[in-house]
């Protein structure tokens, strides 16, 4: 499987080493981003760096892992009380006036948001470059929810997005 | 005695605390993670507090714990049966399909799953596609507090276990994990939520609120917690909830 070096900017330290090594130049960017085209996925850079800043991905993705009917039944029930959870704690939210209050509501709302995000990713759409995800995105475009749908940006996504299935 | 919590694994040691567990008010909290008296669990290989009347009221908390969890016991395994003899009438079509909502939860996931991967301009597209759901949601027609308490209960008493049981058998490891975090997250949720029905805004006036941006674990006091109880991230994980009107 090919590989190529990811740089984990929350631990690099800019000791460098990556650039010394780098046969290609593929480290030496000015956002630190590794350049995928450039990378030829020796590793040399990973060993080399002080931090363990580096590490080795393969480029290609797995498939999206099949899921039980029944498990995403289940899992239904749950994303639909979170929805309704996050909305009546962000409606909460709007409306009270004590700081306190507001501040609890507020991260019901957020917390509520992201439990929800895990049960989805866990339902099917763990990778955005999934055919579930091209999927919903094709259905969203041919029967829009309603008028104001952002119907460019779902266009835009699904000529964007590499899809892997 | 030792009652441990359910929550983040704190111990609370009668001998160490001098004080029965059973003897402190309903109002404690766990000092780690902040959840409440009723999510822990007597220590099973500990020893009760020496002295007739500490030890007496250990053995009853212990007791009273052993009832509650049967009950739990009994309501699990009632749900149970109900889920497996009605599974199939239960999940109708509009169960089947998306709300606005769900939606919104969904494409702000994929945002996350975008940024990930350094896509940015892809998940600026996925965000504004959640934004469009969330704010085109229709109401939840009642928006009080009691309302938000008891959807937190249904998912505790039957959504988690449900899931998790369903996960279980289809031997679902991601689906297994995401019940834990999100099972104990959603008990902090009501656990809150029942405080400010009792103390009012007392617990969070000099204080501040915290959501880790990872799993969703709440926490109220003046720093993070070093790593989060629920998920184990380190504390600069958390984000603060600003304050309404700034000073």
């Amino acid at each position: 499987m090919k590989k190529a070096a990811f740089r984990n900017l929350r631990l690099c330290t800019k000791d460098c080493l990556c650039l010394y090594v780098c046969p290609t130049g593929a480290t030496d960017t000015e956002d630190s981003i590794i350049d995928v085209s450039k990378c030829i996925g020796c590793g040399d850079c990973a060993a080399a760096c002080p931090s363990g800043a580096i590490s080795m991905l393969s480029t290609e993705l797995p498939p999206q892992q099949k899921k039980a009917e029944n498990v995403i039944s289940y899992a239904r029930k749950l994303t639909k009380n979170k929805a309704d959870e996050e909305q009546i704690a962000s409606a909460i939210s709007g409306m009270v006036i004590n700081d306190g209050m507001y501040r609890l509501m507020t991260a019901l709302a957020k917390s509520a948001r992201l439990v929800n995000e895990d049960i989805m990713r866990e339902s099917g759409y763990m990778l955005p470059q999934s055919k579930n995800t091209k999927e919903l995105l094709e259905d969203l475009l041919n029967d829009p929810p309603a008028a104001g749908f952002p119907v460019d940006a779902a266009k835009e996504l699904l000529r964007l997005i590499k899809f892997n299935e | 005695m030792k009652y441990i919590c359910t929550i983040c694994g704190y111990i609370y040691d009668e001998a160490k605390e001098g004080r029965t567990f059973k003897g402190l008010p309903d109002s404690w909290v766990c000092p780690v993670c902040g959840a409440a008296k009723n999510a822990f669990k007597a220590d099973e290989n500990s020893k009760p507090l020496s002295g007739a009347e500490a030890s007496g009221a250990a053995a009853e908390a212990g007791s009273d714990l052993e009832a509650d969890k049967k009950n739990t016991d009994n309501a699990f395994s009632e749900t149970m049966a109900h889920a497996g003899n009605g599974a199939e009438e239960e999940f109708d079509e509009d169960m089947k399909k998306l709300s606005a909502g769900e939606l919104a939860a969904l494409c702000s996931n994929l945002a996350r799953g975008c940024e990930k991967q350094y896509m940015a301009r892809e998940a600026a597209l996925f965000k504004e596609i959640a934004d469009y759901f969330s704010t085109t949601a229709p109401a939840v027609p009642e928006t009080d507090i009691e309302h938000l308490a008891a959807l937190f209960k249904k998912d505790l008493e039957s959504g988690y276990p449900e899931l998790f049981n369903e996960a279980d058998s289809a031997l679902d490891r991601g689906t297994k994990r995401i019940c834990v975090w999100g099972e104990k997250v959603t008990n902090i949720q009501s656990t809150l939520l029942a405080r400010w029905e009792r103390e009012g805004d007392a617990f969070l006036k000099n204080a501040e609120v915290w959501v880790c941006s990872v799993c969703g674990f709440i926490y109220v006091g003046n720093t993070p917690p070093e790593i989060c109880p629920v998920c184990k991230v380190p504390s600069w994980k958390f984000d603060k909830i600003e304050r309404r009107y700034p000073a």
